[in-house]
């Protein structure tokens, strides 16, 4: 094994221009909307309330991240980057990833040729799309054996189990759309695509299935293992919550007997990151009126997957508009933990918008953008750093777009082209970028954990295809460091294999590879 | 009482009926096999609004059952001299509109009644529940209309719509007819002091109470004040010695071994908002069990269904003026603070006061309604959330039925045993009201 550093970012300027307050209150940045150039909306009615999702990934091998945003009823786009360096983020659309009926989609290199490719959800028969260079790609369904079934797919999620050379997907599915009157209760299957040879065996059902809007394989407890989480929305199920599956041959559910506690929420996405570097990934669900934190909390003599719920603690219900003026609840759909300000504590964006003509939640939802303090807290900071938004929001992502070192935010709207807003901070701190790459299957080291340390603090990041809502990324991996000149890193592999700490400087795109 | 795994899902009755309808040409049904249809297929969607409608809490749910039910009385009844209008015996009911003279038909009847007064409740539905409605409106009144006479049909619909805008402009002054942030007051002082209610939970909006002010909405039956009030709880202590300390303990300790049998009837009687057809819709879905059981005439379920809403309602409205009258603290908050800091009752606790259980006084109130019209020792089994999971329990009587549920909330450990039994007791006393009500010429 070895590791490298590769140093790609030579344009990126950090303008320190005034020393900032590394005070208790984050610093605070700003954010400039753009003309993208993006004009794909999320269209459609009942069967499009969910989904709008957003891939973000480099199609076109230039390192900036190209997009791939879902049109519902209408056609989907991608979008290549044609932003300058350090620019206004701008994005020409490219022709051939134009399917309607797609609800989402994610990246990952599925075949292991070294080239990203695309798991695109849809109303209908999901594809999965092989990527063949330059923004060009190809339905592979035939050639993988992969069943892109005739459901409402909602959720998506990949892992390399032990010992595999493709991946294990995992496609969450919705309602049965053909029910009208009585669309309760009619939950649909989720399916787990193994692998078989170079492709997928037939999809085995996950029962019982929730109608999941979200997904995602996580070593949740540090054993090395990673099993399946799945958010439900339980305005469609009977007898129904949210879900850990065991990863064994036999997928099976974690039961209350072993210590499972039930959940029942509007689930609607998933955002997991360890805030606070203990070594276990604190999971943000995003529902109506209620967004939880879940921190685990296991009991002293056995880790359990409990959690305590600390949203309201931390300052991140996001319960109702906080521009004031509206009591009624919010509805909150992606979720993304990333260091927006630099300062080296993961930030929250939570896209939101009401699912189509609810009085009784807020028809103007902003989304929110909470900076966290030094202590666990968090602050809003949407509308003054310059990122508010009233629009029907869906899916999203977070990344640098123009490779400035400063993220960027995207949001995908129903019946409106996507927002986006560049980071046009002036003062924030340094960051470290580090990309994984492995010779061989799970080129991009799906499950390893980055560790970076520095004087922030120490920083751990699990590397997942999964979760958000429909919204999924393979980019280069950012960290803020805060004042720091220097960094860390430190990488623990999906097999539990760590490589030694590498330095880094500030500014520095980190290759890890073997 | 027994338990059986698994039983023909009566609440599918109704959908089998519509698909039926609509894959074949229409039969001539009977008025009557025509309106019990109607009913059955509307209060189906009726359980599934209430639990998928974001203002639909328990107490929010009696009120709509109670007019529902009286919206549905009230357009048979004015077609049928055997059935006595509520007016004049309910609170501030003005007389019905009168029918024209003109024959009509009983389902179309029903039909436009329960068709305009569902988009009015639930007018504040998701798309999926406003999808629903407008298809069941549609395949109803299909099924009404069939072979009747178009002037028959037209006249009926009019009716029908008439009765229920009636009944509609009656509900407006009540006080529960706008409910905003899903009932939970922007503003609330806690009352100071140990043994009153603090929030149990970490969700944001239940950092107040639900609807304190409930209580004071215009009854059905009951007085505007009246003799079903409760005496105090039992005095706060936190002394082991003490009469409080001792019910908190019973319900610690219960939770610490409880059975199976014991889980399996909390969590039947949960009846979580957004979760199941709430606690009011727990007893109208037994009797419309035992409507499609016994195959009983659609007058008499009229009968019932209008007995039983404002039963429940009264009930609901009796029981919150206890419950912000005493303010009480939940078990959950005293045994963490006195007991067992870590401790976790088996249910959610309900973000409100706990004294009386407002199940066990709706829950008294239903049954007690109940037996009075068809009687104490009336057997039955209840399927209610056989889909959910959790079987179907059989019940020699109403009252056997009241009392595990009243029981289940010690089960699971969100009341002490007191709210419980006395919830009972307020729920009888809230019955006697409504059964003084004529439903009979």
């Amino acid at each position: 094994m070895f590791w490298g550093c590769k140093p790609v970012l030579k344009g990126a300027v950090l303008a320190l221009a005034a020393a900032p307050a590394w005070a208790d209150e984050p610093v605070m940045p700003r954010f400039a909307p753009q003309s993208s150039g993006i004009t794909t909306a999320y269209m459609g009615e009942w069967q499009y309330m969910v989904g709008g999702g957003a891939a973000v990934f480099d199609c076109d091998g230039d390192t900036l991240p190209d997009v791939f945003i879902a049109g519902g009823e209408g056609p989907a786009g991608l979008y290549r980057n044609i932003s300058s360096p350090g620019g206004d983020l701008r994005f020409a659309p490219v022709a051939g990833l134009d399917d309607t009926g797609v609800t989402g989609a994610y990246p990952l290199d599925i075949d292991g040729d070294g080239i990203t490719d695309l798991a695109v959800l849809r109303v209908g028969e999901n594809h999965l799309m092989r990527g063949l260079g330059g923004c060009r790609f190809e339905m592979a369904n035939a050639d993988w054996g992969f069943d892109g079934g005739d459901g409402w797919s909602t959720a998506f999620a990949a892992t390399w189990e032990a010992g595999q050379h493709w991946p294990t997907l995992a496609v969450g599915n919705y309602i049965n759309r053909k029910e009208e009157a009585f669309p309760w209760g009619s939950c649909t299957d989720n399916w787990l695509h193994r692998p078989l040879a170079k492709g997928f065996a037939p999809p085995v059902p996950l029962t019982p299935s929730y109608c999941a809007l979200s997904m995602l394989f996580s070593d949740w407890s540090g054993a090395g293992t990673r099993d399946l989480r799945v958010s439900n929305d339980r305005e469609y199920y009977k007898g129904g919550q949210e879900q850990l599956w065991h990863m064994e041959p036999t997928p099976r559910l974690w039961s209350e007997n072993e210590g499972w506690k039930r959940l029942r929420i509007w689930g609607m996405g998933i955002a997991s990151r360890d805030l606070d570097g203990d070594g276990f990934n604190e999971l943000y669900l995003t529902s109506m009126a209620d967004n939880k934190l879940q921190v685990l909390t296991p009991p002293d003599d056995r880790l359990l997957p409990q959690y305590t719920d600390q949203a309201l603690k931390r300052g991140i219900t996001a319960h109702r508009p906080f521009t004031g003026g509206d009591l009624r609840p919010s509805t909150a759909w992606h979720a993304q933990f990333e260091d927006v300000n630099n300062d080296g504590l993961a930030d929250l964006f939570v896209v939101k918008g009401n699912v189509h003509a609810m009085p009784d939640f807020a028809a103007m939802d902003p989304n929110n953008l909470f900076l966290q303090r030094p202590d666990g807290s968090f602050v809003e900071a949407a509308e003054i750093s310059g990122a508010l938004s009233f629009k029907t929001g869906r899916g999203g992502a977070v990344a640098d777009f123009n490779a400035d070192g400063k993220l960027d935010l995207l949001v995908v709207n129903r019946w409106e082209p996507p927002e986006v807003w560049r980071n046009v901070s002036g003062g924030l701190g340094g960051f470290v970028t580090v990309s994984l790459r492995q010779t061989g299957a799970n080129r991009d080291g799906i499950g390893a954990w980055i560790e970076l340390r520095s004087d922030a603090g120490l920083q751990r990041r699990e590397i997942t295809v999964g979760g958000g809502h429909m919204s999924g990324q393979l980019v280069p991996w950012h960290f803020g460091i805060g004042p720091a000149k220097t960094a860390q890193v430190r990488v623990i592999w999906p097999d539990g294999q760590a490589t030694n700490w590498i330095k880094a400087v500030s500014g520095e795109a980190v290759l890890v590879q073997r | 009482m027994q338990t059986h795994q698994s039983r023909r899902r009566f609440l599918q009755a109704g959908a089998a009926f519509v698909l039926a309808t609509t894959a074949a040409p229409l039969p001539a049904f009977a008025a009557e096999r025509r309106a019990e249809a109607v009913l059955a297929g509307w209060y189906r969607l009726l359980l599934e609004l209430i639990r998928h409608t974001a203002t639909y809490s328990p107490p929010v749910a009696s009120r709509s059952f109670a007019y529902l039910g009286i919206t549905v009385f009230e357009a048979l009844a004015t077609g049928n001299p055997a059935l006595r209008s509520l007016s004049g015996q309910v609170r501030d009911l003005p007389p019905l509109p009168a029918r024209d003279p003109a024959p009509h038909d009983e389902a179309c009847v029903l039909q436009a009644a329960l068709a305009h007064a569902m988009a009015a409740h639930f007018g504040n539905t998701g798309p999926t529940g406003q999808r629903a409605m407008a298809a069941m409106a549609t395949q109803m009144a299909d099924l009404a209309a069939a072979d009747q006479p178009a002037d028959v049909v037209a006249r009926s619909r009019a009716h029908g719509v008439a009765v229920s805008d009636h009944i509609l402009r009656w509900s407006a002054g009540d006080g529960g007819a706008l409910i905003e942030n899903m009932g939970f007051p922007e503003t609330y002082t806690l009352t100071a002091g140990p043994a009153h209610w603090v929030p149990t939970s970490t969700i944001a909006v239940q950092q107040k109470p639900l609807l304190p002010h409930w209580g004071q909405n215009r009854p059905f039956a009951i007085p505007t004040e009246g003799p079903c009030g409760l005496p105090p709880p039992i005095d706060y202590s936190e002394d082991p010695a003490s009469e409080f300390y001792a019910q908190a303990r019973e319900v610690y300790d219960i939770s610490q071994s409880l059975s199976a049998e014991q889980q399996v009837i909390a969590r039947f009687w949960s009846d979580d908002p957004m979760l199941s057809p709430t606690p009011p819709g727990h007893w109208v879905a037994i009797l419309l069990q035992i409507f499609a059981r016994d195959a009983t005439p659609v007058d008499r379920q009229a009968e019932l269904l209008a007995m039983l809403g404002m039963g429940i309602a009264d009930g609901f409205i009796q029981c919150w003026r206890s419950k912000y009258e005493h303010d009480l603290v939940r078990p959950v908050t005293y045994i963490r603070r006195v007991i067992d800091p870590n401790w976790e009752p088996l249910l959610i606790t309900p973000p409100f006061p706990e004294y009386p259980s407002g199940h066990s006084t709706q829950t008294g109130a239903a049954a007690a309604v109940l037996e009075g019209l068809m009687g104490p020792n009336f057997a039955f089994d209840d399927a209610t959330h056989e889909e959910d999971g959790l079987g179907v329990r059989s019940f020699s009587s109403f009252w056997q039925a009241a009392e595990e549920a009243a029981l289940s909330r010690l089960y699971g450990g969100i009341h002490f045993r007191a709210a419980n039994e006395n919830g009972l007791t307020q729920g009888r006393c809230v019955a006697q009201h409504v059964l003084g009500l004529q439903t009979r010429a």
